[in-house]
Formats: C-alpha cells, structure tokens, sequence
C-alpha cells in the first residue's frame, strides 16, 4: 500500500440476460498497490450496483475471483493494479474464457466442479509431498500427521487460458488432470489412471504450458500432466507384460 | 395424503444462511435462499478461516468460548473435507502475556477446552519458525477451514434435501400481507434486471452484517454493529498451526497457516457504509509488526493480500472488542410486532452450525411444528455438489 | 453461448497475443504442418510429371533452379527442422525431461532450427 494515487480506466464487460455482450468503462481513482478486485468492487459500490462479480475470500485461498485482465487470467483479489497497467491507463476486465457467462463477469463453474468431483480431487493433503518434486526440500520436514488444505483453489484460471480447452468441451483439462495426478499419487487408485488414459484426458494437453503460466496457486497443472503421462505409461507397458490388471 | 410444506425464504448465503437452508431443509421444509451476490461473498468469505477452539474468548467471553468448543468438534467430524487441523498455540510473548497464563488456564478448563502447557523448547520443536523468545506456551485445539468451501458444503447439503439457492439475487424490500405479516420479498435477478416477489411462510434475515440494512423501512428493527477487521496475507507457509497471542483478544493477535499461506489477523474497528469499507494502509503495517513479533520469519514475505471483513456484533455502543461474540436470533413478532420474520445476526463462522440450529428451533416453534435438529450427527455432502445440476443426488 | 469452448473455435490456435513460448511452439507447429503437407501434395503432383516422359521433367528441373523456388525449397527445410525439433520437445516433456526448463528447450531448439536452416541456405545458395 502507499500513498500514491492513479487514475485508471476499468474497461469492464457487461451480460444482462440474452442481450449481447458489451464494454463499459469506468474511471476510478486508485491506490497503484491496490489489487484489482478492490477496484471492481468499488465500481459495484459506488458507480454501477448491477456489476455481477464472484468474489469472496479476497486472498486467493478460494478462487472465486478468477478474471481476464488485460487478456491475461488473473486472480483478481491478489493482482496489484500496478502490476497490470500504469497511471492513465486501461485495465480490461472480461468474464474467464471457457466456461459460460452467468452474467458481467461471472461464470457458471458447474461442469468443471463436478469434473474435480468426479476426479476425488482431495482439498485436505499430507503437508509433506504436498509441493512439487523439484521445489527441493519445500514441506520434506513436516510431521508425517501435518495437514494442510492443497494448492488447487479451482479457480478455473487454467482451463481459461488453456488454447486446447478453447474447441475440446469435452477435455478434461488441466485442473482436472492435475487433480487426478495428485489424488493418484497419494492414494495410487488406478482407476484415475484409466478415466484420464484417452483422448479427451491426459492426451488432448497440447504442450502449450499456459496453465502453468497462468496458475496464481503453484499447482503447475503442465508438470503434474506430464507426470500423469508418465504413470499412464508405465501402467501401459506393466499391462502389455501382464504386471497389472 | 396431501401435505403442504412449510416454505420458508432465507435471505443470505453466508454461513449462517447456508447452514440454516440445510438444517431446515434436513428437517423436511422447503427453502427458497436470496444472495445478493455468490455464496460467502461477503463476510463469510473474508474470515480469516481459523476453527475456534474458544481459547480466544476463555476468559472474557466464555459463553462464547464453550460454544466454540462445542461446534469445533462437531465441524470437525462433519466438515472435514475442508478444514486442516493441527492443533494451535496459544504463546506468552511478554511478562504481560505469561502474567495473563493463570487466567487463560483457569478459563479453558471452565469452558472444556482441552489445553496442554509445553516447554518453549517443545514449542519450538513443533514451531521452528515461532519467535525464539516465547515465555510460556500452551497447546489447543485450533483449526483453520477453507471459507467458501466450508459455506459452499452446507449450502450442498442443503441443496441435496431440496433447498433451493438463488444466488445473483438481491432481496429488495419485504413483503407484507397487508397486516403487521411478511408474507415474503420482492426479489431483483441481478443477472437480467428483472424482478419477482416471492412468497412463503416465514422469512428469515440471514444477512449478518447487513441484518439492519436489510430491515430498513419494515418497521423492524435489529442491533448490529459492523465492525470491520484487516488481514493481511503474505506467501509463505512457515508454520502448521494457527499461533495465537497470549492475551486477552486484542489487534494482530493471531497468524493461521492457509495452503502455502500465512494470515495474520485482525484489528477491530466501527465502519459507516457496510457495502465498501477500504483497508487502511496504517492497519496493514501494524498487522505485519505483529506478525513478526509472533513469527520473526514473516519479515522475509511477501505480502500477497490485504482484505478486510464486517464481523456482525450483536449490540451497540459499546466498543467493538467487548461486544460478545455469541449469536441473537429475534422474533420480531416480540420486539417489533411484526409477525413471519426472523433475524440471525451475530455469531462466528466456527458456530454457524449451532446457529442455525438455534434459529430453525425457532422456526419451528413458530410454525408449531416440532421436529429434531440433525445436522450435528451426519457428514456434509461434499461442497463440489453445490455446483452439480441436481445437488448430487442420484 | 459464445463462452463456452467449441471447435468452431479453432482459429483461437493461431492467436499468440499473451501467449506463452510453450503456445507459439504450438502455433508454430500447426503452421508447418500444413505447409508441409501442402508441399506434399505438391512433390506428388511434380513427380507425376514424370510420367509425362523426361522431356516435361526437364523443363520443370530448369524451372526449379530459380532462386524464388530455391527459396521455397528453404522454407520446407526450415518447417521441417521447426517441426521436427518441435516434434522431439513435446515427446521429451511428455516422459518427464525437461518440463520444468520446457522454455530453455523451446528456444535452444529453435535456435538449432535457425543453425540448420542457415547452413541449408549456404549450401544451396553459394556451394551447389
């Protein structure tokens, strides 16, 4: 936080009901060190109390309040303006891409929860093996008893910015895929394998690593993918030799 | 035989409103829930998502405290699927702190909390990162739940006994049958601009910090004082437990460990607009020189979110850290005259269970029916469900 | 609904504005495939002038020496090099190596594209 005051215009896209979508912009004082959600949420307050937003921890623990700012996903509660725009500039705020528009800048999430659901994504893990193999040493201390909620937030940042996930409704997509790799490795059920062994699994991802790059959570559902392919593999070819069912 | 279920309207889906569309629908009736905008997104979502172990309110508030005790076990068996727990700390700082020991002592035993006294070579042992010059050291049974999800399991469960969740809609004014009886509320769609009312037998105000808002221009009335606390959010988990202060509630006194985060909480103070309060900038320094004194290693963070949330206290004009944390629910028919309406307001997110227990007792009561709170005995449907097309029933 | 994925869509591949390097590989990779299978057809359809007798084949050969087509010739190597080399990143990452340097990957082999392509140029060009 400082002291400093921008003045920034919120280019904010609006749905009421079946008519068409369009921009409508907003010029708002700002704290350059204020984030994003504060400023859409100052717009409801103070401008315009038919703005429909999802929103609600404010700290990136829930993932309600994934957007598009600047055409780039973003979780809006921890993106300081200043990291997106500067003084007398623009900030574009657009619903996520991919999934359907409840209204302004809200999306319905209900195909891609009950995914996560079908997945047996767990929320509560191990806090140790709960990071990435290479964050070298991170957690690899903890009491085995130790807990802690996981790093997917199932903020649908991934799947918006997924270029495959644009054509395939049918894909899975990376949330999904990283939560079946972590719920694999911590309960070694193979039947996550075989649900995500096709086409519209673990085989659609196309490399592109934007999940990655757009994950506000450390989740790098590209690296957990790629793991996933891995085991897949290996269950492949312990089959092909009859060493699993 | 032809049976007419009563419908009652429960304005809000936070987690008092969440919990009670679940508890009233288990216990048969139908539930219509108006949220003005998604589930939790107003307080309820922003607590800092510590499960009570009511060490915090042993000593000064312990009606509150054994509440907490109670509802902590309970949400533990029935909300797992959201909540990590790991036991807390409760840490004497200062001479000041460690002189306030006996008392805490004493209180938790009063209330059924179950506490340990540990060395600070213990402490530290299970805390590496906790400030080495703690004095005395008490373990309790502190917890920390995922906000949203938490709400999002009871608004779930209720949807899968068959209440209905309307979020998106804002409950613009209530609806009187012509009589001193709300007979239900105009309801806007937020999502089209449209309008509807909606009618039912009873109508609860579930809105928490909003409850006297809500109210304004019925004739009925409600206390509540928003009373607004800053958190401050930085991107390193350094410790398993939530680490309270050993003292008596007071600002910055408590960091709660979320995913690979760290929240250190909260300040206390009285806002005038509900709708937009801003995070003061002084309010974020204090809560990061208290954060380090408690953990040093918090000075090596980055700050990651800095939020703030409206407790709804029950009373007025007094300060807000001597207002009791326990829950109200009113018939207005008593205060105001004005029959089919009911306010909760007040209460924590540990105990939303307990009060919506309370208030569906209520309901009941008032509806002559009398039917047995289950919602204590059976696991939560898990919180995905919400957002399944039939509420995950088969 | 026009949020909502759709294979009508796929024209959204080519678009790299806030695209990572891991999506212009992609981009790129789609790109050369088609133009090496437009040139596919094309190479069947030349060789069919072989059944036209030598005397057709030889006139195309002289055509074929022309810088324009020469420079053609060049951009088939550099799709197949930008292909290929791309080809060997997305099999590496998928059995685990290197995904967490997949950037560094992507442009040292392209850079290895550009090597090879330059060489194909200089033979083409100033030694044959």
């Amino acid at each position: 936080m400082s002291h400093e005051r921008w003045t920034v215009t919120f280019i904010v896209s609006r749905r009421k009901g079946e008519q068409p979508p369009h921009f409508q912009s907003f010029q708002l004082e700002v704290d350059p060190d204020e984030y994003v959600l504060d400023g859409v949420e100052r717009i409801w307050a103070f401008h315009d109390r038919s703005l429909v937003f999802r929103h609600a921890c404010h700290h990136s623990t829930c993932g309600a309040c994934g957007m598009l700012v600047n055409g780039v996903e973003k979780l809006t509660c921890i993106t300081p303006i200043r990291s997106v725009t500067s003084n007398g500039g623009k900030v574009k705020v657009e619903p996520l891409r991919n999934f359907p528009v409840i209204s302004d800048l809200s999306v319905d999430m209900s195909t891609f929860y009950t995914r996560m659901e079908e997945t047996c994504a767990p929320q509560v893990v191990p806090v140790r093996g709960s990071a990435l193999p290479y964050e070298k040493g991170l957690f690899e201390q903890a009491d085995p008893a130790y807990e802690r909620l996981a790093d997917c937030i199932e903020c649908g940042c991934c799947i918006s910015a997924c270029p495959v996930a644009v054509t395939t409704p049918e894909y899975q997509g990376p949330a999904v895929l990283a939560a079946a790799q972590q719920a694999f490795s911590l309960t070694g059920h193979a039947g996550l394998l075989e649900k995500m062994d096709g086409a519209d699994g673990v085989w659609r991802c196309h490399s592109g690593f934007e999940c990655t790059a757009v994950c506000p959570s450390n989740v790098d559902p590209a690296w957990r993918i790629m793991d996933l392919r891995r085991k897949v593999i290996g269950r492949r070819i312990k089959r092909l030799f009859g060493l699993a069912k | 035989m032809a049976f007419s279920k009563p419908h009652i309207i429960v304005i809000g889906a936070g987690f008092t409103g969440c919990a009670l569309a679940y508890d009233l629908a288990r216990r048969g009736m139908d539930v219509t829930v108006i949220e003005r905008g998604e589930i939790a997104s107003g307080t309820s979502g922003r607590t800092h998502g510590l499960l009570h172990s009511g060490g915090r309110y042993c000593v000064s508030d312990q009606e509150s405290a054994v509440e907490c005790i109670q509802e902590n076990i309970i949400l533990r068996k029935i909300a797992r699927q959201c909540i990590e727990f790991n036991g807390g700390l409760f840490v004497a700082l200062t001479e000041e702190d460690a002189a306030y020991a006996p008392r805490f002592a004493e209180g938790a035993a009063a209330c059924g909390i179950e506490i340990e006294q540990i060395s600070p070579q213990e402490a530290l042992r299970l805390e590496p990162n906790l400030n080495p010059k703690v004095l005395t050291v008490f373990t309790v049974p502190d917890g920390s739940f995922d906000p949203l999800r938490l709400a999002l399991a009871f608004a779930a469960s209720g949807r899968y006994f068959g209440a209905q969740f309307h979020p998106y809609h804002e409950a613009q004014v209530l609806v009187f049958d012509g009589q001193r009886r709300v007979k239900g509320v105009r309801v806007l769609n937020r999502t089209d601009g449209s309008t509807r009312e909606v009618h039912g037998d009873l109508v609860v105000n579930a809105t928490g910090a909003w409850a006297g808002k809500v109210l304004a221009g019925s004739g009925a009335q409600v206390n509540v004082t928003p009373t607004p606390g800053v958190m401050v959010a930085y991107d390193r988990r350094l410790i398993n437990r939530p680490i309270n202060r050993l003292t008596p509630p007071s600002d910055g006194d408590i960091i709660i460990p979320q995913r690979r985060m760290m929240v250190i909480g909260t300040t206390s103070y009285e806002a005038e607009d509900v709708d937009y309060i801003p995070v003061e900038d002084e309010q974020v320094q204090q809560m990061y020189s208290d954060a380090v004194a408690l953990v040093p290693g918090v000075a090596g963070c980055r700050m990651r979110g800095a939020y703030m949330s409206a407790r709804p206290l029950v009373g007025k004009g007094q300060s807000g850290r001597s207002l009791a944390r326990t829950f109200k629910c009113f018939d207005h028919l008593e205060a105001d005259g004005i029959d089919g309406l009911v306010t909760i307001t007040g209460g924590k997110a540990t105990t939303c269970r307990v009060m919506a227990e309370k208030t569906a007792d209520l309901v009941c009561k008032k509806l002559g029916l009398s039917i047995a709170c289950e919602t204590h005995a059976y696991a939560l449907r898990s919180y995905r469900d919400y957002y399944t097309p039939n509420g995950g029933r088969p | 609904m026009e949020n909502q994925p759709s294979p009508k869509k796929f024209l959204y591949w080519f678009d790299p504005r806030h695209r990572q390097p891991g999506t212009w590989a992609f981009i790129l990779n789609r790109i050369t495939a088609l133009g090496l299978t437009f040139y596919l057809v094309l190479h069947l359809v030349v060789l069919s002038n072989l059944t036209k007798g030598a005397e057709g084949y030889d006139t195309f050969l002289e055509f074929a020496r022309q810088p324009v087509v020469k420079f053609g010739e060049l951009l088939v190597i550099a799709a197949g090099l930008i292909h290929g080399l791309n080809g060997l990143r997305v099999v590496l990452t998928t059995f685990g190596i290197g995904v967490t340097i997949q950037r560094q990957v992507f442009w040292m082999l392209m850079a290895l594209a550009a090597i090879g392509t330059a060489a194909f140029a200089y033979v083409m060009f100033f030694v044959a």
